[in-house]
């Protein structure tokens, strides 16, 4: 894991904690938010990902027209044989980036739903399994917002963390322009791991033991969640299996074999922030920052087991 | 204000409720005062305070009720214990309903060991003591949950299953000890201090002798299986089931309806002895209970000597006189729910002579016949008998022809004009009476002496004693045979002749009154002497292991079967219980050691804010760079092992580790106290 962190960090500079966070949602088995505004280095980060992971990587730009078939695939009518066969969209990729998910219909992002759940496509009656590992990395521009279409609440669930990246500090900037030049940093990006090896390691992420008092632990987050007062609605029991298992993947990068409730709290906020719906009507970014800031304080407030 | 735990509140509730109950065993209670206690028990548990809204409005109905027991002491008509044990009943009861803050709670536990001590003036007996262990039991568990709750920081759950686990097995250490104390050392008699109550449940007579014996009387009496009488015989019989007679009175003359008695001498003396001793005795020692409600005394066929009687009253023991009556009865001159006596019988076939002590009155009596007898009775007794003139041979007839031709029942056939007609020709079933009554009577019409006897029959085993219900009363004949005096003979058939009713009821009310009769017997009134006795037992060997070994083998295989079973049982409880405890402890071990860590880390002023675990702290330390963090990282990743890990500290690895970081800490204070001095140097020259 921290060989795929530094082959993620000389992409994307200068940002150890993020990088770890994506490491940690890829060994969960989970999909990926980035939610940033343009330009912070989002594709680079899943390109690179892709890159070091040796997976097949598709890219698909989410626009305003996209069709459903544009990114699943469609029957394709041959003249010489006179028969259908299914010709696969970009969705079959180990890794898709769907970047600026937000641009493209509900009809469009819905296709994704089934993609991210149940790793298959079904199309017209026919069950079309995807490759595995299946990640999504999701991109989508929070201050922006005309002509979106705001991600649905069971969408946002399926994401198993959401991250921003935010600028990089100023230093980092100014070597960036020193040393970069003309080359692309993606270029300096080795493979360090395959499909296998990380199918492997989910299935490690997987043994971590989890103590009953940290699932109990847990379990009491998301009830202050719910009983919270300035939430509308608090965190599923989707969200309470996805906290479960990305802790398992934190307790993995700390090199431990099993959760700590400090493991829970560190993945709490990249977790949950996006499952809670906050009473107020702020949008945007300011609504991301009050749910973070939300879930944060629960964190303090529920007493960990000792 | 926090939401007190449910759990603590059931159990003050109930405390309160078993410290109302050991007030209320005694009986002395106004019923009133019962009801209304048990309704706001029963509100109170489930959690309806109506008390808490109308705080004033329950004030002023203890004002009231205050003064209406005042009223009734001033009258005379009610004790001033029993007064006062009311009155806390009711302020109990407003307690309890009342909003459930600190101050109601130890108001509860207040009132609740004031009843207590309020039961212990009004009764001693074993149920107060249930009651009084119930309360102490009940309201330590909630005051120590009271204690838990209070220090568990808001939104947490109270760890019910850790603290109630550990305190009742402590508890029932404590209650076990507190028995054993009260065994091995004597103490105050209750009934030194205080009234005292009666054995058994209550004082509600159930059997007992009137004057009369009335055909057709009620027939529920047969199924009643409370225990009215218990005896110990010397010599022991040592059989399960007791097939005696236990004599109460005799009657002579039947009218046709019911039977009297009309001659007999009256004495009162300290006793009475009713027939010369013979040297085979058979001693009894018998305890009259409640149950019984009447003074007559009974002992088993035939009694030669009845004496030393003491009544059992609410205010002690007293020595009580006997009175003889007539037809044989012998009665107790004070009225007392309950008696003890000895008794002396001859046994069934010994050899002695009655009828010299029978006056020629007494012998007439005994051949009336009722005046308008129908005439088909001495027709069938001339037809059953035959010509036989001998008064036992003749008895055995007619016997043998009632068991035969006439069937047993309970029921009664009404109230009629002749019960014997209609039993002998009509109905052809009755009860014991019907069957001694017709016996007697068919007897006298053959001209041989006979009267009718009332008493109980039988008696079971229990505790080396013999236990007699009230359901097995029952009535028989004594037939005069000269030169031998009477003799018992039972005409009704030998299954019907001691109790109905049911036998897991009588199994479970011979048990209880067993296990009473025990507790009177080794508690209420244990005293030196008991001590004494227990202490030779113990310092003598006991030398009866051959007769032990028989009753052992003896024992019945289900019994047995079943015994073993629930110890079976107990013992895997008890290994699940062990099993989980490592578990437990590793985790509380685990726990303890971050504590003393947490206690350290307090004491050396490491900044740490306060929602900080020691896991954020350790790293945050680390990312600063902080020198403490060196020590701080391998016992903090040892603390998570052991408490999330599964895997447990080892032996002296917690000493260990604090060690180390107490010489980081103290390492860490030196290059503290080092600092400011540098500090404070410059600073000072500056200046």
């Amino acid at each position: 894991m921290e060989r795929l962190a530094a082959q993620l960090g000389r992409a994307v500079q200068g940002k150890p904690t993020e990088v770890q966070r994506v490491v940690t949602c890829v060994v969960a088995g989970g999909h990926l938010l980035l939610e940033d505004m343009p330009g912070v280095g989002k594709t680079t980060l899943a390109e690179a990902l892709a890159r070091a992971c040796a997976l097949s990587f598709a890219r698909i730009q989410f626009t305003a027209d996209l069709l459903p078939a544009d990114i699943l695939g469609a029957q394709v009518f041959h003249s010489q044989t006179a028969t259908f066969s299914f010709r696969p969209g970009p969705l079959f990729r180990q890794l898709v980036l769907a970047d600026e998910l937000n641009r493209a219909p509900p009809r469009t992002q819905s296709a994704l739903l089934e993609g991210m759940a149940q790793g298959q496509v079904s199309l017209d009656g026919e069950t079309h399994p995807l490759p595995s590992p299946f990640t999504v990395v999701a991109t989508q521009n929070p201050v922006d917002f005309s002509g979106t279409y705001p991600l649905p609440d069971s969408q946002l669930d399926r994401f198993l963390v959401r991250l921003s990246l935010g600028h990089p500090a100023p230093d980092v900037e100014a070597r960036l322009l020193t040393t970069r030049g003309a080359a692309s940093p993606l270029a300096s990006v080795e493979a360090v791991t395959g499909p296998e090896e990380l199918a492997s390691l989910r299935d490690f992420a997987a043994e971590v033991k989890l103590d009953a008092s940290v699932a109990e632990y847990v379990v009491r987050l998301a009830q202050a969640t719910r009983e919270h007062g300035d939430l509308e609605r608090g965190a599923s029991t989707r969200a309470v299996l996805a906290l479960g298992s990305a802790a398992r993947a934190q307790a993995l990068w700390e090199g431990r074999d099993f959760v700590t409730p400090g493991d829970v709290r560190t993945m709490l906020v990249p977790c949950w922030a996006h499952r809670v719906l906050l009473r107020s009507a702020v949008q945007g970014v300011s609504a991301r920052d009050e749910a973070a800031h939300l879930v944060e304080e629960l964190s303090r407030k529920v007493a960990a087991p000792r | 204000m926090k939401r007190p735990l449910r759990l603590r509140l059931v159990l003050r509730d109930l405390g309160a409720g078993a410290a109302f109950g050991a007030m209320a065993v005694s009986g002395q209670l106004p019923l009133w005062v019962l009801g209304v206690f048990l309704l706001s028990l029963v509100l109170a548990l489930s959690d309806v305070r109506i008390v808490a809204r109308h705080a004033r409005l329950s004030a002023v109905l203890l004002l009231i009720a205050a003064v209406l027991l005042g009223l009734r002491l001033t009258s005379g008509a009610m004790n001033a214990v029993v007064a006062a044990c009311a009155f806390a009943g009711l302020i109990s009861a407003q307690r309890m309903l009342s909003t459930p803050d600190s101050s109601a709670d130890g108001q509860t536990h207040l009132t609740g060991l004031l009843m207590v001590a309020g039961g212990a003036a009004l009764s001693g007996d074993m149920t107060y003591a249930l009651c009084l262990i119930a309360f102490g039991v009940l309201a330590s568990l909630s005051l120590a949950l009271g204690v838990v709750e209070a220090a568990v920081p808001d939104g947490e759950p109270v760890p019910v299953r850790s603290v109630l686990l550990p305190l009742s097995g402590g508890l029932s250490f404590a209650v076990a000890g507190a028995m054993a104390f009260f065994i091995l050392f004597p103490r105050l008699n209750w009934a030194m201090v205080g009234p005292r109550s009666a054995p058994g449940f209550g004082a509600v007579s159930s059997a007992g002798f009137s004057d009369t014996v009335r055909l057709g009387g009620a027939g529920t009496i047969k199924s009643n299986p409370r225990v009215v009488l218990r005896a110990t015989l010397t010599p022991d019989p040592g059989r399960e089931e007791l097939d005696a007679y236990w004599v109460g009175r005799t009657y002579d003359t039947f009218d046709g309806q019911e039977w009297t008695n009309v001659v007999g001498a009256q004495r009162t003396e300290r006793q009475i002895t009713l027939r010369p001793a013979s040297d085979t005795l058979l001693h009894q020692r018998v305890e009259l209970l409640p149950a019984y409600g009447g003074r007559t005394l009974v002992a088993l066929e035939s009694p030669s000597r009845l004496g030393n009687a003491l009544a059992l009253t609410p205010t002690g023991t007293r020595a009580s006189t006997v009175q003889l009556h007539g037809g044989g009865e012998v009665r107790f001159t004070i009225t007392a729910p309950a008696y003890t006596y000895e008794a002396y019988s001859l046994p069934p076939n010994a050899k002695a002579d009655a009828s010299s002590g029978l006056r020629a009155e007494e012998r007439d009596q005994l051949l009336a016949l009722p005046e308008h007898l129908d005439p088909r009775v001495a027709q069938l007794a001339a037809s059953v008998l035959d010509g036989e003139k001998e008064p036992l041979a003749a008895a055995r007839k007619l016997v043998s022809h009632l068991q035969r031709d006439y069937a047993y029942t309970l029921e009664q056939g009404g109230s009629l004009e002749d019960p014997l007609a209609d039993f002998l020709f009509a109905r052809k079933a009755g009860h014991c009476e019907h069957f001694a009554t017709a016996l007697t009577v068919l007897l006298r019409t053959q001209g041989i002496s006979a009267r009718l006897a009332t008493g109980f029959f039988g008696g079971a085993r229990m505790d080396g004693g013999y236990l007699v219900r009230a359901g097995d009363a029952h009535a028989w004949t004594h037939v005069f045979v000269p030169g031998r005096g009477f003799v018992t003979v039972d005409a009704t058939p030998p299954s019907h002749r001691t109790s109905q009713g049911f036998e897991l009821i009588e199994k479970l009310l011979a048990l209880y009154e067993a296990v009473e009769g025990r507790w009177r017997q080794s508690v209420v009134d244990y005293s030196f002497r008991d001590q004494f006795e227990l202490a030779s037992k113990l310092v003598r060997p006991p030398r009866r292991t051959a007769e032990g070994a028989a009753t052992s083998s003896r024992l019945p295989p289900m019994r047995a079967w079943v015994t073993a079973a629930v110890v079976a049982f107990l013992v895997w409880r008890l290994g699940r219980i062990v099993a989980r405890w490592p578990r437990r402890a590793l985790r509380l071990e685990a726990t303890r050691f971050l504590d003393r860590v947490d206690a350290l880390l307090a004491r050396a002023h490491v900044p740490r804010r306060e929602d900080e675990s020691l896991e954020d702290l350790t790293t945050r330390l680390a990312r600063d760079g902080h020198p403490l963090a060196l020590a701080l990282t391998p016992l903090t990743r040892r603390y998570l092992e052991a408490r999330f890990g599964g895997r447990a500290l080892r032996e002296g690895e917690a000493e260990h580790l604090l060690r180390t970081l107490r010489r980081a800490l103290d390492a860490e204070a030196a290059r503290h106290a080092h600092k400011p001095d540098e500090q404070a140097g410059p600073t000072a020259r500056a200046s």
